[in-house]
């Protein structure tokens, strides 16, 4: 897969767990530039991906993620 | 000694001017003795437990971090958390489930072997072993290299602004800023003078003022009426907040003033428009600390289960906390309460939005208003729970609350005249600094008159009606 | 490095600090000097409430017969009854939350002026336990360090920084700002209706007797048993009459407490009685007689002060069925 399209999926998962259709994402975004996104959300994020792009993340791994990029980047090593 | 101790007052000025004295490759033993020292005036013994956790720490995090196969590293990894857990374990809850079984087993004419146990709990172990187990777990998730200077722990774990009630701080944060050699920036320096200046005004002027009154009414549950016993219940979140708050901003003030970067503990609690929002603004420290070390990892855990795995998690952590704060039943209570709130929000969440969005509501004061005072009632009620410290004296306040109303208990006029004043001038300051960030600042005011005058008005304050010592009494004559 | 110049080093940017630094702590010291000699000024012209009470009974009392305690001897020790029989003036200086330290002072305070014809020091039955309070409640004293050389090493006990804290004017006055406007003559209030100082009690206790808890002994505060023998010597150098006394308690003690043991011994060995009415059962039989476990009420102090008399004038012939016990008097030395 392409970046772009792991980025215009991840961008799908991002819209359905937040519940903002217009929302635009970007790979310098962290959970303070998105409302809503925070520690109470975050999982249902992650399995949200998961489940969008058939891979599993380990815990290590979450940590390594401090931002949008690192997610896409992260997703592309899986696929 | 402690920070509300004259001592203090004289220890630290000192160990400040000592510090910066010192050659910088070899100021973080300056600060190894002087927190080996501040230990001992508290109670030798337990300075032995303290570097004993340090080497432990130590070695463990270098063991581990050698280790290349998988298995032998989670092994040792294991024997990490639990050898910093024993101490911690030992002296705050086996006591107390010791205690409790032999009394549930004589109400069954059964004994059990071992005696009562009353020991005296090592000051400040609940924190520094949670720092000890954080930086355990980051070198096993290889998120910081081991260190291999032992003092180097030692310092991080024993540092003494943050040993008796934290911040809880991280090593991945510390340890580089032991590491670093620094030239004393001034500013930095009165930055933290200030912090210092208004913790203790927080802790003498409001805290402990407040605690006489409120003492007064929970030290004696049977005694009192329902009214007192809400008005004492309103009024404790306000003590806790100005008395760990107080008590945070020193330790802040007292680390930056030595050069140290350290997380601030509170952020205008009060102002929280929810439980989720308010629990991102109390004991900040810790709550972060939980987030890191125990939600995360469970709410990851259960994460196919959707909303409802947030929820395991967030009642599994609140339940942590409840049992860190203390080893009863009421803590318990208490923690499993914040659980269930933070749940119902978590569940209620997609809903509330909608309504918000519909209504237009996030926007309008009366609603933020609204919001913050629910949260407010919701804190202070299950507060009831870990002032009482045991459930039956909770259910007892409870019960009075609901069922006995009566006449005010005032007992002195001039301590509620006291806290009355300067809980305001608190409440004040943090409303300026929550809802008009930049305006209004007195100790950081453009003008060195402004400074000087509102420093030395806290100054005079906190000598003309600061709690120094038992002297300040409600006789409470029943 | 900066290269200080001389005359320009208070416009350069450490000359600027240090200048605010200065100014910082004059101002502090102003408003210190001038709010502390403010408030020692209003401290001094109270008529009425707690504090006047300590200044009274230092500064001003002339009564033949004093008495020294806590809020015990303040509720226990009835004037009326007590005038009666021994025709002496009477203060009570007892005081809520004091302890022998305070006791003391008050005691050199007056001997400084007069020489009282007698002397009743209320003992608590846990008088010489280690106990944090009765250091931190030295502060009563606080205002009286300048004018009462006497008491300064008194007040000295308090910590071992006290004379530099004592540095700030402010600090002697520490939390009294609304009492001392309170009980000024402008906002007089009378409402206490004190006798010469005794305030009596009108609740009647209601709640069953306890049994007092305290079994071994425990560390007796060494500091307070020399200022004990210390007030024992005073008294007998300035031909003072002392009566020691324990008055009752509505709790049931399981003997006689240490430190009424220690301080009845203490007693003997300078020939001062110790009266022992602390675990009284005429008293632990009538809860009617109290405010609370620890307090007489105003009838329970008419009781107790007309059989105190009868002890100390040697009129034991008094209410049948009453058990008495300790010393009645300094010629007869038998332990009960």
């Amino acid at each position: 897969m392409e970046e772009k399209d792991v980025h215009d999926k991840l961008e799908t998962s991002f819209r359905k767990v937040f519940n903002n259709n217009s929302l635009a994402i970007e790979r310098s975004m962290t959970a303070n530039d998105i409302e809503k996104w925070d520690s109470l959300t975050h999982m249902l994020l992650i399995s949200e991906i998961e489940d969008s792009f058939e891979i599993r993340f380990k815990l290590k791994e979450l940590n390594k993620m401090k931002n949008v990029g690192d997610m896409i980047d992260m997703i592309i090593t899986k696929l | 000694m402690v920070f509300t101790s004259f001592n203090f007052l004289i220890f630290f000025p000192l160990v400040l001017a000592l510090y910066w004295l010192t050659p910088a490759r070899y100021r973080y033993i300056t600060l190894l003795v002087a927190s080996c020292y501040f230990y001992i005036n508290i109670k030798p013994v337990f300075v032995f437990l303290i570097l004993g956790i340090s080497v432990i720490a130590w070695v463990l995090a270098l063991l581990v971090s050698k280790t290349e196969n998988e298995k032998k590293k989670k092994a040792l990894f294991i024997l990490n958390i639990a050898a910093l857990l024993l101490p911690l374990f030992f002296f705050k809850y086996f006591g107390a489930i010791n205690n409790t079984l032999a009394a549930l087993l004589a109400e069954n004419n059964l004994r059990w072997p071992l005696p009562e146990i009353r020991y005296l709990l090592p000051v400040g172990i609940s924190f520094y072993t949670f720092m000890a187990l954080g930086y355990a777990i980051d070198v096993y998730n290889e998120d910081i290299e081991p260190e291999k200077n032992p003092a180097l722990v030692s310092v991080f774990i024993s540092f003494f602004p943050l040993i008796l009630s934290g911040p809880i701080e991280r090593a991945g944060n510390m340890l580089p800023q032991f590491r670093k050699a620094q030239s004393p920036n001034y500013d930095m320096i009165v930055k933290g003078m200030r912090l210092i200046l208004w913790g203790y005004f927080m802790k003498l002027v409001v805290a402990d003022r407040l605690g006489i009154y409120v003492d007064s009414i929970y030290n004696h549950i049977p005694e009192h009426n329902g009214t007192s016993i809400l008005f004492a219940s309103i009024l404790y979140p306000f003590q806790l907040y100005a008395d760990l708050g107080g008590y945070s901003l020193i330790a802040i003030g007292c680390s930056n003033a030595l050069g140290f970067n350290i997380v601030p503990n509170f952020n205008k609690p009060f102002f929280a428009p929810s439980m989720a929002e308010f629990w991102r603004r109390w004991h900040m420290s810790l709550i972060t600390w939980l987030t890191d070390y125990v939600y995360t990892p469970l709410s990851f855990l259960f994460r196919k289960l959707k909303i409802w795995g947030i929820v395991i998690a967030l009642l599994f952590t609140f339940l942590l906390s409840g049992i860190w704060h203390g080893a009863s039943l009421a803590f318990v209570a208490w923690g499993l309460l914040q659980g269930i709130f933070l749940s119902i929000e978590a569940l209620l969440n997609k809903k509330k939005a909608a309504f918000e969005k519909r209504h237009n509501l996030d926007r309008k004061s009366w609603y933020l208003t609204a919001g913050i005072i629910i949260t407010f009632i919701l804190f202070a009620s299950s507060m009831v729970f870990s002032r009482a410290g045991s459930l039956d004296v909770a259910l007892t306040a409870y019960r009075k609350i609901f069922t006995e109303p009566g006449k005010l208990f005032i007992g002195s006029p001039s301590t509620i005249i006291y806290f009355t004043c300067s809980l305001l001038i608190l409440l004040l300051k943090d409303f300026i600094d929550e809802f008009y960030p930049e305006k209004f600042k007195m100790f950081e005011h453009q003008s060195s008159l402004v400074r000087i005058a509102s420093v030395s008005m806290v100054i005079i304050l906190i000598l003309l009606i600061g709690v120094f010592d038992s002297s300040q009494f409600i006789y409470f004559q029943f | 490095m900066h290269q200080l110049h001389l005359n320009s080093f208070f416009t350069g940017r450490y000359g600027k600090r240090a200048a605010h630094l200065l100014m910082l702590v004059f101002t502090v010291a102003i408003l210190d000097y001038s709010l502390g000699a403010l408030l020692d000024y209003y401290y001094f012209k109270q008529q009425s409430g707690w504090l006047y009470r300590t200044t009274y009974a230092l500064n001003e009392t002339n009564a033949e017969l004093i008495i020294l305690g806590s809020s015990r001897a303040n509720h226990h020790y009835h004037p009326d009854v007590i005038g009666q029989r021994l025709h002496f003036t009477y203060y009570n200086a007892g005081r809520d939350g004091s302890y022998l330290f305070y006791h003391y002072a008050v005691l050199k305070g007056i001997l400084k002026r007069y020489k009282p014809k007698m002397v009743i020091l209320d003992f608590g039955i846990t008088e010489f336990m280690k106990n944090q309070e009765s250091y931190d409640r030295i502060s009563y004293l606080l205002p009286y360090y300048k004018t009462h050389p006497e008491i300064r090493s008194i007040i000295e006990l308090k910590s071992t920084a006290e004379k530099l804290k004592l540095i700030s004017r402010i600090y002697p006055f520490n939390s009294s700002l609304v009492t001392i406007v309170a009980g000024n003559p402008v906002f007089h209030m009378t409402k206490d209706g004190d006798k010469e100082g005794y305030i009596p009690l009108h609740n009647k206790w209601n709640e069953p007797l306890i049994t007092y808890n305290s079994s071994e002994c425990y560390e007796f505060d060494t500091t307070e048993i020399r200022i004990y023998k210390m007030l024992i010597q005073d008294c007998i150098n300035a031909g003072v009459k002392l009566y020691i006394v324990a008055s009752p308690y509505f709790h049931k003690l399981k003997s006689t407490e240490c430190s009424i043991l220690e301080g009845r011994k203490i007693a003997g060995l300078y020939n001062i009685p110790f009266i022992d009415f602390s675990g009284n059962e005429y008293f632990t039989a009538r809860p009617q007689l109290f405010d609370d476990s620890y307090h007489l009420n105003d009838q329970g102090a008419r009781v107790f002060s007309g059989m105190l008399m009868d002890t100390i004038t040697g009129n034991t012939a008094g209410t049948p069925g009453m058990k008495l016990s300790g010393y009645t008097s300094s010629s007869s030395n038998r332990n009960k």
